[in-house]
């Protein structure tokens, strides 16, 4: 319970010093710029981080559930680049997930 | 009459909750995912529920409980959250803009809500330059967001004894995430910053907690960048 407390203590201190104790627009330009880019940078590194975990490049060169995650995905990216809607994507890479668990 | 409509205050909400949706179906096997996990591991649900409440994101939710089954002392526990989390403060100054120029009470509760999907949220949209519409989105949004997530991680640790183990449950994240890129996609300095950042945060997995993540995000950004300033 106090780690958890400590914790989101932490968290809530990320959140908000940027915002309102040393706000942003303080930074400097080129620091400001880079930040337009930051979505497109953190989500692509969230789903690479989701799929290798901490097992780096090698567990991409062997055969498992990580393929099968892959497969998932590249189903879930086509379905998001064809219909641009938040929710097939999900819907796609589970239904494929699930299939490739009941067909190995 | 039409204007007047869609600058109205239920406007907002409804917009936010309109985009909300369809991500709430991407995050809620991760939901579940966390209610299982704190009873499975033996940390008990209600920790479990708990980090939902105090943390409000998956990731450092799952770090936490797993370290804190294994018996890990707790500064590293923190530690280890925290580094995970560290990318709350890059998406706290790319909406703090959002912030300025709001009441004292909004600056120092609403950056409670910033977490990956909110901050995708807010990030596509480009009507949110007044402040009180800015205000009315982020919070229909968050409190929104905060609300399913611990209803789900409750409903995770109920179903935890029935549920199978399962893939299906790992991959929804992600897609969502992929879900809301994809359409960013568009533009080049986007993909070369998706791509640094994807090939860069696999290579950096094996670095403890978080710092892959990191590492991954700060070589996207900067290829992102560079390919920007190349093109003008």
């Amino acid at each position: 319970m106090i780690v958890l407390l400590a914790a989101a203590v932490a968290t809530y201190a990320l959140r908000t010093v940027l915002i309102t104790l040393v706000p942003a627009h303080r930074l400097p330009a080129t620091v400001r710029r880079g930040l337009g880019h930051l979505a497109p940078a953190a989500l692509a590194a969230l789903v690479a981080t989701a799929v290798v975990g901490h097992r780096g490049v090698p567990v991409l060169l062997v055969p498992g559930p990580v393929h099968t995650a892959l497969v998932a995905l590249a189903a879930a990216a086509l379905v998001a680049w064809r219909t641009r809607n938040p929710a097939l994507p999900v819907l796609a890479a589970v239904a494929v997930a699930i299939v490739a668990e009941v067909v190995t | 009459m039409d204007i007047t409509l869609r600058h109205s205050p239920a406007s907002e909400v409804r917009a936010a909750l309109r985009d909300l949706t369809p991500v709430m179906v991407g995050l809620a096997p991760f939901a579940l995912l966390i209610g299982v996990t704190g009873v499975r591991s033996g940390v008990g649900g209600g920790t479990g529920v708990l980090s939902s409440a105090l943390l409000l994101g998956g990731s450092a939710q799952l770090t936490g409980l797993t370290m804190l089954a294994g018996g890990a002392p707790p500064l590293a526990v923190v530690a280890a959250v925290t580094l995970v989390n560290a990318r709350f403060l890059l998406y706290a100054a790319a909406l703090e803009p959002g912030f300025r120029d709001q009441p004292r009470w909004f600056r120092w509760v609403g950056p409670q809500f910033v977490v990956d999907p909110t901050y995708a949220m807010a990030a596509r949209r480009d009507d949110l330059a007044d402040p009180r519409r800015f205000r009315r989105y982020w919070l229909a949004a968050g409190v929104g967001l905060g609300t399913v997530w611990v209803g789900l991680t409750v409903l995770g640790v109920v179903l935890a004894p029935v549920l199978p183990e399962s893939a299906a449950l790992d991959v929804a994240a992600p897609a969502m995430f992929l879900a809301v890129l994809v359409p960013q996609l568009r533009a080049r300095p986007a993909r070369a910053g998706a791509s640094a950042a994807a090939v860069t945060a696999v290579v950096a997995s094996p670095l403890p907690d978080g710092l892959g993540l990191l590492c991954g995000i700060a070589a996207g950004v900067l290829a992102a960048t560079l390919v920007d300033r190349s093109a003008s």
